[in-house]
């Protein structure tokens, strides 16, 4: 396995698995009703930390994920972060997600005080209805309180995650959440599409997710009312105000190096990638014995890793430099996808254009060889 | 045996009517198959006949009976197939033996092959013993369907025998009616040898077996023989009967059914219908052949991974070393690369070869629509076979076209005489008659085998609620006005996709498929334009739109192997589209003429 990063890596990701239920259409690595194993959790990830410790550089950006990170519960949290923040560089960003029912100013200000600097608000959809058929906790009041809370203890950065295409949502629902998110005015919102993913409850019936017509109106609705409103599609997902793109996530997105810690969490350092096993007993218990966690490892051989430069590059609104992504499998490909009006070439950069962007899985087929 | 002491039968019957089972009983009362091998249709013994429930092949079985009076008889029966496509079997079976039994559904009555292989046997002067089976189930209407069982075959109702051969209730008469009624055979046994090859196999280890019905004259072992047709001559290495399993006995004498391993080494040395002589002492005259089972319905068939040319070739090779009804050539394809025109009896006997092809061979195929054979003329007075529709030449250089008839004949309840009427209107039909069968209605047409392939047999039985029946007969080629209807997908024509069609029903053809073609055709990058054309002229046209927007899965907490293993899953799918072009075909489409009711849907 490749060595990471000169320097050492830079980017750091928690994994924080505790939730009061589980949505309907979630499949993330997530514990129900195990708030009782919160204290050895964070002991294990302790520990985790201090196995992972040499591989980390000064930490650029740190980000605390779930789960429900909140449930975690303000003492917790502070003594993960007091453990932590001896490896943040100056100006690092912290990052915590925050479902808005678990929000209060409390809690806030603690976290303002371990040194939590932004807040990424698991909002949705602000429809009663669409909330209920998300299976979600907050009710629509919650996330308005929320945001007040995160202002109010001083936390200079907000995000909030939307979902479109919810079973039901109609255009003019989108509109009332693009409204909504308008009057709040967060610096960085993430607006995903609602993925039918393989296991969730949703997934099993009886919704459908909408057509690809209804799903493309909708994304272009959401595209063009946040940049009616000042913020830049930056990712394919993700938008921001001005200089206020998040820094995690552009790790990702540029093939960086990252270490993660927890149950399910991934990391990738050099030519490797490992994934923590889903089980919170077996995460705690092997850490409580001073062994690794238990892990599967995904070597990534060079045409892997120049493959999801690409598919990660091609994120972005920033051009994506060939020199340093590597060759496409089809070079050919990509005059016809320019021809086509799909993607942008400049002196060796490629960046996918609007249409492009909402067939980024397409694009890639055409150019690269999965 | 003394000739006297033999009978020579087929069971004959519409498809399901039970010949399989009564086979399975009169084996087991006869002791030829023990109770610990007995098994249901033991005689359908290949794995497609046992799992779709149906005879494919003829098979024939010596057993001994010890009749009534004392006496043992040698009984050489022989199981046919009921479906259609076979029937060329059941005409093969007739002309090795003395008698048949015709056997009945008792709760359904008679059948469109009932009439079509009781005709059979009239013609070929078979004594006939009418069966109703099945009188245990509830349905059952014995005294019904005796009196028009002896009416169809001019009998008296009271000869009609009344079985059960689930329960085997009734069995024993049968045997006894096969004794009593139907003739011993008669041939001359000092007579230079004469005998039908009624049909054969090749095995691997000793290669061509033929089945044959000794005429006159007798063979052994070691004889040096001839077939009179195509001149082979060969040593027969071994003589003996199925009972059911392959017995050597050493001699075969007229009147006798058995078989003889020949050493041939392909079926091609040995046709059906030949006549064996001895080379040291050759008959004068061959026994009346019988014609060979030509194919009706050709598809191209293609590997989905063109470097399993090779494989489907080998495979083909060996299916048609057991099967002469099955031909085939190499033919191109733009669209699907290299594969082979096949030639099959009917579309089940396609879809036969095709699932033994991707089955036993492990082969992943594409099949292009079927079509029949058009015996187009040119201009020149050159006149061609046109097995597929690219061999078609262009308009200006035809003079005319002709295409295979079949003389259907239909059995339905009254109360849907004008549904089928209606669908064999549609069909491009002419009436030839009309009968009445009991409380039923024979309804006979003549019609466009093409227009018969496709799916005349479903829309048949939908529009009837499941109650017509259907047999069919080559009556030969007829003149049509038939043209090539050609497929664009973004403006270029795909070879696989075209067809020959009536010129007042390409509109419709036309427009139905490039409908379908549309739903079918995922959408892509660009626009597709969908067009149905004749001889140049778009006559309809759809757009399957560009795709808008793919599913956009995130890369949540550094889960970058989850997005791209999504990726890898997607191309997996792709690999099994074709490409046309620039356009990603997915194989369906190449079946989409085939779920078409003809019409367009909207
Ligand atoms: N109840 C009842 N069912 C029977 C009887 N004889 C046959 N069957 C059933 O009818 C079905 C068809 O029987 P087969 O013997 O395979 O019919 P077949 O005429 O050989 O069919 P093909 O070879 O396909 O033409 C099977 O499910 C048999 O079990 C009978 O006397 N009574
Ligand atoms: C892993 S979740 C954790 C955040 C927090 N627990 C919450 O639910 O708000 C992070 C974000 O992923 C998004 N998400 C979760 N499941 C999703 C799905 N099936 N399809 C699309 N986005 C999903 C939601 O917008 C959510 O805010
Ligand atoms: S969506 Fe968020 S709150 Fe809901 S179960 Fe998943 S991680 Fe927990
Ligand atoms: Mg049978």
């Amino acid at each position: 396995m490749r060595s990471g990063e000169p320097g050492g890596v830079a980017h750091l990701y928690v994994h924080l698995p505790f939730c009061a239920a589980r949505c309907g259409y979630c499949a993330f690595v997530v514990e129900v009703g195990r708030d009782d194993a919160r204290d050895a959790y964070l002991d294990a990830v302790l520990a985790e930390l201090e196995r992972e410790r040499g591989r980390l550089g000064a930490l650029e950006t740190l980000y605390l994920g779930g789960g429900t990170p909140t449930l975690m519960g303000a003492g917790r949290l502070s003594a993960l972060l007091a453990a932590i923040s001896p490896l943040l560089a100056p100006g690092a960003e912290v990052t915590i997600e925050a479902n808005p029912e678990t929000v209060d100013q409390n809690l806030m200000a603690a976290l303002a005080g371990a040194g939590v600097n932004r807040v990424s608000l698991g909002v949705q959809s602000t429809h009663p209805h669409l909330l209920g058929v998300l299976d979600r906790q907050a009710g629509p009041d919650d996330a308005a309180r929320a945001v007040r809370a995160v202002r109010a203890a001083g936390i200079p950065r907000l995000s909030v995650d939307l979902l479109l295409g919810v079973p039901g949502q109609s255009q003019a629902d989108l509109a009332a959440d693009l409204a909504w998110v308008t009057e709040v005015g967060p610096d960085h919102v993430s607006w995903y599409e609602l993925e039918f993913k393989e296991g969730s409850a949703i997934a099993s019936g009886p919704h459908l997710p909408p057509d690809e017509d209804m799903s493309a109106d909708l994304y272009e609705e959401a595209v063009e009312g946040l940049e009616a409103a000042g913020y830049r599609w930056y990712e394919l997902a993700n938008f921001c105000r001005p200089g206020a793109e998040c820094r995690h996530s552009l790790a990702y997105w540029r093939a960086r190096d990252y270490v993660g810690l927890g149950v399910g969490a991934v990391s990738t350092v050099g030519g490797g990638r490992w994934r923590n096993a889903p089980g919170l007993d077996r995460y705690v218990a092997a850490l409580g014995r001073g062994d690794a966690p238990p892990r599967t490892q995904e070597p990534l051989d060079a045409d892997t890793r120049r493959r999801e430069r690409w598919m990660l590059g091609t994120r972005v609104d920033e051009p994506l430099d060939m020199a340093w992504a590597g060759s496409p499998d089809r070079p050919a490909a990509l005059d016809v996808l320019e021809a086509g009006g799909l993607l942008e070439r400049g002196r060796g950069t490629v960046r996918l254009t609007r249409r492009g962007r909402l067939l980024q899985n397409a694009v890639m087929q055409e150019i690269m060889d999965f | 045996m003394d000739q006297s002491h033999i009978r020579n039968f087929s069971i004959i019957a519409h498809i399901d009517h039970g010949k399989s089972t009564l086979a399975d009983r009169i084996l087991q009362l006869t002791g030829a198959v023990s109770e610990r091998d007995m098994r249901a249709q033991v005689l359908d013994s290949m794995d497609l006949e046992r799992e779709r429930g149906i005879t494919i092949k003829a098979q024939a079985v010596r057993v001994t009976y010890t009749a009534e009076d004392g006496e043992a008889y040698q009984l050489n029966l022989i199981d046919t197939p009921g479906h259609v496509d076979f029937s060329y079997e059941v005409s093969r079976s007739l002309a090795a033996c003395e008698g048949a039994l015709l056997v009945v559904d008792a709760s359904q009555g008679i059948e469109a092959q009932t009439l079509a292989n009781a005709y059979l046997a009239i013609e070929g002067d078979l004594h006939l013993v009418p069966v109703l089976n099945k009188i245990d189930l509830p349905a059952a209407d014995p005294d019904l369907h005796a009196r028009a069982l002896a009416d169809l075959i001019g009998d008296d109702p009271e000869h009609v025998l009344r079985i059960s051969a689930k329960t085997g209730q009734g069995v024993k008469d049968v045997l006894e009616a096969i004794i009593t009624r139907m003739p011993p055979p008669d041939g001359d046994r000092t007579a230079p040898l004469r005998a039908l090859v009624f049909d054969s196999v090749y095995d691997q280890y000793r290669g061509v077996v033929a089945f044959v019905r000794v005429m006159d004259g007798g063979i052994r072992t070691g004889d040096r023989v001839r077939a009179m047709a195509t001149g082979s001559g060969f040593d027969a290495e071994e003589v003996g009967v199925m009972s059911p399993a392959m017995t050597p006995i050493g001699h075969l004498s007229a009147g006798e059914s058995g078989y003889i391993v020949t050493g041939l080494k392909s079926l091609v040395d040995l046709r059906v219908g030949d006549t064996l002589t001895l080379a040291r002492e050759p008959a004068p005259e061959p026994l009346p052949g019988y014609r060979e089972a030509k194919p009706m319905v050709f598809c191209g068939l293609f590997p989905v991974e063109s470097d399993e040319y090779p494989d489907l070739r080998d495979a083909l090779d060996k299916l048609s070393l057991n099967d002469a009804s099955l031909v085939w050539e190499p033919e191109t394809s733009q669209a699907l690369g290299f594969g082979f025109r096949c030639g099959f009896l009917g579309l089940l006997h396609m879809d036969i070869i095709r699932e033994r092809l991707e089955r036993e061979y492990d082969l992943s195929l594409i099949a292009t629509t079927p079509n029949v054979e058009y015996e187009v003329t040119r201009t020149t007075g050159e006149v061609l076979a046109v097995r597929s529709p690219v061999d078609l030449p262009e308009p200006n250089h035809i003079e005319r076209i002709e295409e295979p008839y079949v003389r259907c004949s239909m059995l339905t309840p009254q109360d849907s005489v004008g549904a089928v009427m209606g669908l064999c209107q549609e069909r491009r039909g002419t009436f030839v008659t009309m009968t009445s069968i009991e409380n039923r209605q024979q309804v006979v047409y003549d019609m466009p085998l093409a227009e018969v392939v496709l799916d005349f047999y479903d829309q048949l039985k939908s529009r009837t609620r499941g109650y017509a029946s259907l047999d069919y007969e080559m009556v030969g080629n007829r003149e049509g006005p038939l043209v090539k209807l050609d497929i664009l997908l973004a403006g270029e024509p795909v070879d696989a996709l075209s067809m020959i069609v009536h010129r007042d029903s390409a509109y419709a053809r036309g427009k139905g498929l490039v409908e379908r073609l549309r739903e079918i055709i995922p959408r892509q990058m660009f626009d597709v334009p969908v067009q149905a054309a004749i001889g140049g002229t778009v006559i309809a046209r759809e757009t399957v739109k560009a795709k808008r927007k793919d599913v956009l899965a995130k890369c949540y907490g550094g889960d970058i192997s989850r997005k791209r293993k999504l990726l890898e899953k997607q191309k997996e799918g792709k690999k099994r589209m074709k490409h046309v072009g620039n356009v990603e075909v997915p194989q369906e489409a190449f079946l989409a003429v085939l779920q078409l009711d003809g019409q367009s849907t909207r």
